[in-house]
């Protein structure tokens, strides 16, 4: 178990390596997007605190604990994008033919499909995220323990779904060759996870709690940590990760049987 | 005139052809235009108005918003990035055509099945929420609406497209047109009314043309400038599309004499 890891490791800094060397070569390039997301980032931030000029509170929610729900968006968004960010290139791997590599080398290809890339200006821009996130906290009031506990434990989780989900889009390519749009909707999507899932219409919420749990990785972190989220959530968003990851591995491995190499 | 009539109509053959790629766009799109319908309507609360703005103009300005960001916010940046960078674009330039004239009848391509697209959707989300909208009583409002909407989306079109002609000399232009967008977004009003900021910051921002792609707009139509006051825009919104287009023509005329093709 010990060297498999040690391999992934190696393989997985190889990559985030070439990643970094690429991101390196295209200065002008990687500092526009750079500037863009940072941009993004405080241009919301911005808006939110303006918006609180106006009114005192947004769903029952203050504007320092509004803002935590958005840190923590940001938190989980930005890492699973550092982590999973090659399945935005999903479609072009298949179509190009460059899946018939990843299955022929001694190396996972749903590792590759999914963790194989690193994007580095998530890392830049995560840095200011965790500052931030940590002037919100900062203005919390005391907390006990568990709450952290369960805050952290629930990014994990969030984390983990996001990948389930990126592994079911890496198998949608697979499969259809198409929906390159798989990614961007789900990025569109995550959108609703900028602000707490109680500001929706009740049936909005529960689709975003059931359906596509987006409240599950955006909104119960910081709702645990607040003390507004029982148990059973809790045991539920656990046991929905515990269900979507398994699920997920499937259907990869039910497209990789499909897959027909006609692509190349 | 024919040519680029004829490339319309493939064009809109093309687009409606990758109907699943469309769903997709239109899905994500549309949960955007949820979740802000959903903030603001939170924002609003039991209030008579928020920063003026009634419940039923600020529904308006939501299902405004994505009728607009479908009509203006399409442009042919990208494409002529990749064109470029590729070499791809030596082929139109050795044909009897303008290229701008072409990439434009392109985009009303893709504007035309969007706009049909976001006003379904418009009428699905009024319908859902059973909100009272805003109607313009004055007949003059919808026509200079409608010629402010047709100057915002010419002008995104030739700023975008000015920008992205920087591909001519540099192959990382994807870098400043991705940070380009993005800050147009918050600029224009795409996710926020400009209300909301403070009156400085404000101020700032209606110098420059963005505040017209969106912002603007949407004023006009919900009656929220006299009609003088309106006609004053779209003067203003002319003499910037003339600026904006008189840049990207410069630029892409001095961008074509510098052009190598080592790409193609």
């Amino acid at each position: 178990m010990k060297a498999l890891l040690t391999k992934y490791w190696r393989i997985w800094l190889r990559t985030a390596s070439m990643a970094m060397q690429a991101q390196l070569t295209y200065r002008l390039g990687s500092f526009g997007f750079l500037l863009g997301k940072m941009i993004r980032l405080f241009f919301f931030f911005a808006f939110m605190t303006a918006v609180f000029q106006h009114v005192e509170t947004v769903a029952g929610y203050s504007l320092v604990e509004t803002a935590l729900f958005f840190m923590t968006f940001n938190l989980v968004d930005m890492t699973a994008q550092i982590l999973f960010r090659a399945v935005y290139g999903a479609r072009r791997t298949v179509n190009e033919g460059d899946f018939d590599f990843y299955l022929v080398q001694p190396c996972s290809p749903l590792f590759r499909m999914t963790c194989s890339t690193v994007d580095f200006l998530d890392i830049v821009t995560i840095i200011p995220v965790i500052v931030m996130t940590g002037m919100v906290f900062a203005r919390l009031p005391p907390l006990a323990w568990q709450n952290y506990a369960a805050y952290a434990l629930l990014m994990a989780n969030g984390v983990a779904l996001i990948y389930a989900i990126h592994v079911l889009v890496a198998a949608l390519a697979v499969r259809t060759q198409e929906l390159e749009s798989a990614i961007w909707i789900y990025r569109d999507v995550m959108f609703m996870g900028k602000f707490p899932v109680d500001v929706y219409a009740p049936a909005v919420r529960w689709a975003l709690t059931i359906g596509v749990p987006i409240a599950v990785m955006t909104t119960f972190p910081a709702k645990a940590l607040l003390g507004r989220l029982s148990a059973a959530w809790i045991v539920y968003a656990f046991a929905l990760t515990a269900v979507a990851i398994p699920a997920s591995w499937l259907f990869w491995k039910s497209s990789v049987a499909r897959y027909t190499s006609s692509s190349s | 005139m024919k040519t680029y009539w004829v490339a319309y109509q493939i064009a809109l053959q093309e687009t409606l052809q990758r109907r699943s790629t469309l769903i997709m766009d239109r899905l994500g799109g549309f949960a955007v235009v949820v979740s802000l319908y959903a903030f603001w309507t939170a924002l609003i609360g039991d209030k008579a108005t928020f920063l003026g703005y009634t419940r039923p103009e600020m529904l308006t300005y939501v299902l405004a918003l994505n009728i607009l960001r479908s009509f203006v916010f399409t442009g042919r940046g990208w494409q002529l990035v990749g064109e470029i960078s590729s070499g791809k674009i030596s082929s139109y330039l050795i044909r009897p055509l303008s290229y701008h004239g072409y990439a434009l009848a392109l985009d009303m391509a893709q504007k035309t099945v969007h706009v049909i697209a976001s006003f379904f959707e418009v009428g699905f989300l009024a319908w859902l929420v059973q909100g009272e909208l805003f109607l313009p009583r004055d007949p003059a409002t919808w026509l200079i609406f409608g010629a402010a909407v047709l100057l915002s989306s010419l002008i995104f079109f030739f700023l975008e497209f000015a920008i992205s002609t920087f591909a001519f000399w540099t192959s990382e232009s994807g870098g400043p047109l991705f940070c380009f967008e993005l800050f147009l977004q918050f600029a224009a009003g795409a996710f926020f009314p400009l209300d909301v900021l403070p009156l400085g910051l404000r101020r700032v921002l209606e110098a420059t043309p963005f505040p017209y792609m969106v912002y603007f707009p949407v004023r006009i139509f919900l009656e929220k400038v006299s009609t003088a006051e309106a006609v004053r825009m779209l003067g203003m919104e002319a003499l910037w599309l003339a600026v904006v287009f008189t840049a990207a023509m410069t630029i892409w005329a001095r961008g074509v004499r510098s052009y190598a093709a080592e790409g193609g």
